[in-house]
């Protein structure tokens, strides 16, 4: 065979074949930025990219990159390029090549040719055997790149030509108003473009062969990963952007401008104003906040945690130290996973019929924090046993040879080996209640614009009274607000409160933010202590 | 099987009386002579007729053998023979595997440790264990060692005690070089005892868990397989440290190497497949005149 030369053990300096290939998969990685960012509307079909239209500009770079992977290949075949090909480019690659070009033929015949779904059917199912058999039939450097690279030759013409054009609309006719704009489809046909070439270039870029299908696997694994971190910053950057202005309205710098605190008898004013996490609503407040939300979303979940860690935690010692492992066991596992994935709601339901007809027949701090605990508790069950079974037995048997009780052992070796798991457990699950709304709805309540008065004074709630059981908390029985039923409601009430709240849309966003700036708090402080504790058991 | 007789009756070397035997089983019995060895000085353990049953397999067969005081005895044998289940019989471990059931009777200085009332806390001060992995916890070098001193109540240097002027800090300090000393390991970490103990070697590690073994003052160390999971040079320390310790404690150790129990031990006790004791002699005897055709078939490699 022409191109199938032996295979070097010493790989020749990158070529200028090789960096065409890599140029090839640089171009593709930058359509896929570049389509991720128009679906997110961070750039738009209409304006210019360096003096071009996005749309064209995007098509051109499509027929360049399909252009340099079909031309790869062709020459890989013709002897041109030194690579090192297989005789076939495989089944994984003929059905990636055919599902594609079953779309485009089948989308052809039945929408431009107006053949209607079975001649689509008919016309999608022979472009896309086609294209299998063209993938799979000739040596791998022609398979893997002609089929693949057509495509986004193909859909670089249509956007050139103007046959998709920013203004392009698909009607689907259904009963319902429904229809593919251009703001959608261009970006998301793009993406996959990007994909695919940038596959069949990453695998041009190996010289094919083993090595090449490393390289290919390598870059789609690594685009996934990089599509994953990007969506994530993208919805961060996009709460942040919207709701800082919200946050940010009527902060005040300076000696003695903040609210005054008392602490330990000693009064003073913070050096900062920042109204909308300090201050409630309230008629004649210059800027309205949230700060009763955020008080009581803060003692939700320190109520959640102090409720549900203890008890989550004693059961999984019960479970994997005392009880026999057995049927009994078993049942708890099953019951507790069962839980675990329990609707938020049918908590809410059993706090809303359980728990408030007991605490003073109404919405109580207390009644919410109860349920979020019961909410928390199968996760505190289920990662607390699995940190204690990977604790290892060599541990237990050391301690039991030195003829330490079995209680013992577990409090001062299983314990605090299994603390950085148990952590990890509360973290996630705090991430998981303190956004829940539906319990909260039914169990604590509060209101869409909640006044400063109804800030819960936990600490400061406790009184000594002269009958059992000498100590009451009304604070704890008052309902109040969370920051995700805030929101809930903000959102469903549709209106500002007239004057005070002028910018209902600015309030909402900046309730979101504050939500996601309390939920990335309260894990950083589990990070924090999973870090020390990891750092006892490792080297202090 | 030219150990195994048909016998019912059984005679221990001291006594000359004749034992009862655990009969009225529905099981198996393997019933054995008692391997006859006369040694100089006291017994510290005596075990008579043990069977240890794993479910329905038969780990031990009716093993009666005399430990004496202040030596090192090897226990030897292929995989499988229930060397180190006999060990772990010595200080009731085997009480931890829920399927585990033992049989007969084991002594330590003449008081019977297999019946209703035995403190296994006591049990296990006055005979330690060390395994075959180094097992430290991950904690510093120095609360490894006050580990059981500590949870026995025997030193206290928690907040309390300190808040009230009673915490043994100083004995716990003399009692960690104590116990590093006799595991020959205080020259090697007496300036970083609060480092993490996770961060030794391998070999240190092991001496690490003697250690921590001698600091509860134990009469008996039982040692499964001790340098196994050792480089040779670690080995021969842990070896030196064994003949150290021979002079104040009683070592049981097993071990599947032959060239180590000769070393290092005074009476080597062979076990066969099946979980019998074949052969119980010094151990210059047992590896240059064995009395059985199996043992000398096993010493000189022909088979297990």
């Amino acid at each position: 065979m022409a191109g199938a030369t032996q295979s070097q053990l010493v790989e020749q300096e990158t070529s200028g074949t090789d960096a065409v290939a890599a140029a090839a998969v640089g171009v593709s990685a930058i359509l896929f930025v570049l389509s991720i960012l128009a679906l997110f509307e961070r750039i738009t079909l209409t304006d210019p990219i360096a003096g071009l239209p996005t749309v064209t500009l995007l098509g051109g770079l499509l027929v360049v990159l399909g252009g340099t992977v079909m031309g790869f290949g062709v020459g890989s075949r013709l002897g041109y390029v030194e690579t090192d090909p297989s005789t076939s480019a495989g089944l994984i690659a003929s059905f990636a090549a055919a599902v594609p070009w079953f779309v485009v033929g089948g989308g052809v015949a039945s929408e431009t040719l107006g053949l209607g779904a079975a001649g689509g059917l008919v016309a999608g199912l022979l472009t896309g055997g086609l294209a299998f058999v063209a993938t799979a039939l000739p040596r791998e450097d022609l398979g893997s790149t002609v089929p693949i690279g057509a495509l986004p030759v193909l859909t670089g013409l249509v956007f050139l030509t103007g046959t998709i054009g920013p203004g392009w609309i698909w009607n689907l006719g259904w009963e319902q108003p429904a229809s593919f704009t251009a703001e959608f489809v261009v970006p998301t046909v793009t993406l996959f473009n990007a994909l695919f070439a940038g596959w069949a270039a990453a695998k041009a870029y190996g010289g094919f062969g083993a090595r090449g299908r490393h390289m290919g696997a390598y870059t789609l694994v690594y685009l996934n990963a990089l599509s994953i971190v990007a969506f994530l910053f993208i919805l961060v950057a996009f709460v942040v952007v919207q709701g800082i202005p919200g946050v940010l309205t009527g902060v005040q710098v300076g000696a003695g401008v903040g609210p005054e605190s008392t602490i330990f008898g000693l009064t003073f004013s913070w050096p900062i104003s920042v109204p909308f996490v300090m201050n409630g609503v309230a008629l004649l407040n210059d800027y309205q906040g949230v700060l009763p939300a955020i008080v009581g979303t803060f003692w939700l979940v320190v109520g959640a945690v102090l409720f549900a860690v203890p008890l989550g935690v004693g059961a999984a010692i019960f479970l994997t130290e005392y009880a026999e492992r057995g049927r009994f066991t078993q049942i708890v596992e099953i019951a507790t996973n069962g839980l675990w994935s329990t609707p938020s709601i049918v908590f809410g339901l059993f706090g809303f019929a359980f728990l408030v007809p007991r605490f003073g027949n109404q919405k109580s701090l207390l009644a919410g924090m109860l349920t979020l605990g019961f909410m928390l508790l199968p996760l505190v069950v289920i990662t607390s046993r699995e940190a204690m079974i990977a604790v290892p037995d060599e541990y237990r048997d050391a301690s039991a040879a030195l003829g330490v009780s079995r209680w013992q052992t577990i409090r001062s070796v299983v314990l605090p080996a299994a603390l950085p798991g148990v952590v990890t457990g509360v973290i996630l699950g705090v991430g998981r209640i303190a956004g829940e709304t539906a319990p909260i709805l039914l169990t604590m309540a509060g209101g869409t614009f909640v006044p400063g008065g109804q800030t819960v004074d936990v600490v400061g709630g406790f009184q000594f009274t002269a009958t059992p059981p000498f100590v009451a908390n009304p604070e704890l029985l008052q309902a109040t607000s969370a920051l995700p039923y805030q929101l809930f409601a903000l959102i469903t009430a549709g209106v500002g409160l007239g004057q005070n709240v002028a910018d209902p849309d600015g309030f909402r966003w900046a309730t979101a933010l504050v939500l996601l700036i309390v939920v990335l708090s309260f894990y950083a402080i589990g990070i924090g202590t999973r870090y020390y504790f990891r750092r006892q058991l490792r080297h202090e | 099987m030219s150990e195994t007789t048909q016998t019912q009756t059984q005679t221990a070397d001291d006594t000359d009386q004749p034992l009862t035997t655990v009969s009225g089983e529905t099981e198996e019995q393997t019933q054995q002579e008692w391997v006859e060895y006369d040694f100089q000085g006291e017994a510290k353990l005596v075990s008579e007729d043990l069977d240890v049953y794993y479910g329905d397999d038969h780990a031990i067969k009716s093993v009666s053998m005399e430990i004496p005081e202040k030596s090192v005895t090897a226990l030897i044998g292929p995989s499988g023979c229930g060397k180190s289940t006999y060990l772990r019989c010595l200080n009731r471990m085997n009480d931890r595997i829920k399927a585990a059931r033992i049989e007969g009777s084991v002594k330590l200085d003449g008081q019977e440790i297999y019946q209703d009332g035995v403190n296994l806390v006591e049990l296990r001060k006055r005979v330690g264990m060390v395994f075959q992995s180094p097992n430290p916890f991950p904690k510093s070098i120095r609360d490894n060692i006050a580990y059981g001193p500590r949870k026995h109540g025997d030193i206290d240097t928690g907040l309390l005690a300190r808040l009230l002027g009673r915490d043994d800090t100083d004995e716990e300090e003399a009692l960690v070089e104590r116990a590093l000393k006799q595991a020959a390991l205080w020259e090697e970490v007496h300036d970083r005892l609060d480092d993490n103990a996770l961060g030794l070697s391998g070999g240190q590690q092991q001496r690490l868990c003697i250690a921590r073994c001698l600091s509860v003052d134990p009469e008996v160390i039982l040692m499964d397989e001790p340098a196994s999971a050792l480089d040779p040079i670690a080995t021969s320390k842990i070896e030196d440290l064994i003949h150290e310790l021979a002079k104040e404690y009683t070592v049981v150790i097993v071990t599947h190497n032959m060239q180590q129990a000769a070393r290092i031990s005074d009476q080597t006790a062979v076990f066969l497949t099946g979980g019998e004791l074949v052969e119980y002699d010094d151990t210059d005897k047992i590896f240059e005149n064995p009395e059985s055709q199996r043992v000398e078939d096993y010493i000189s490699g022909k088979f297990g």
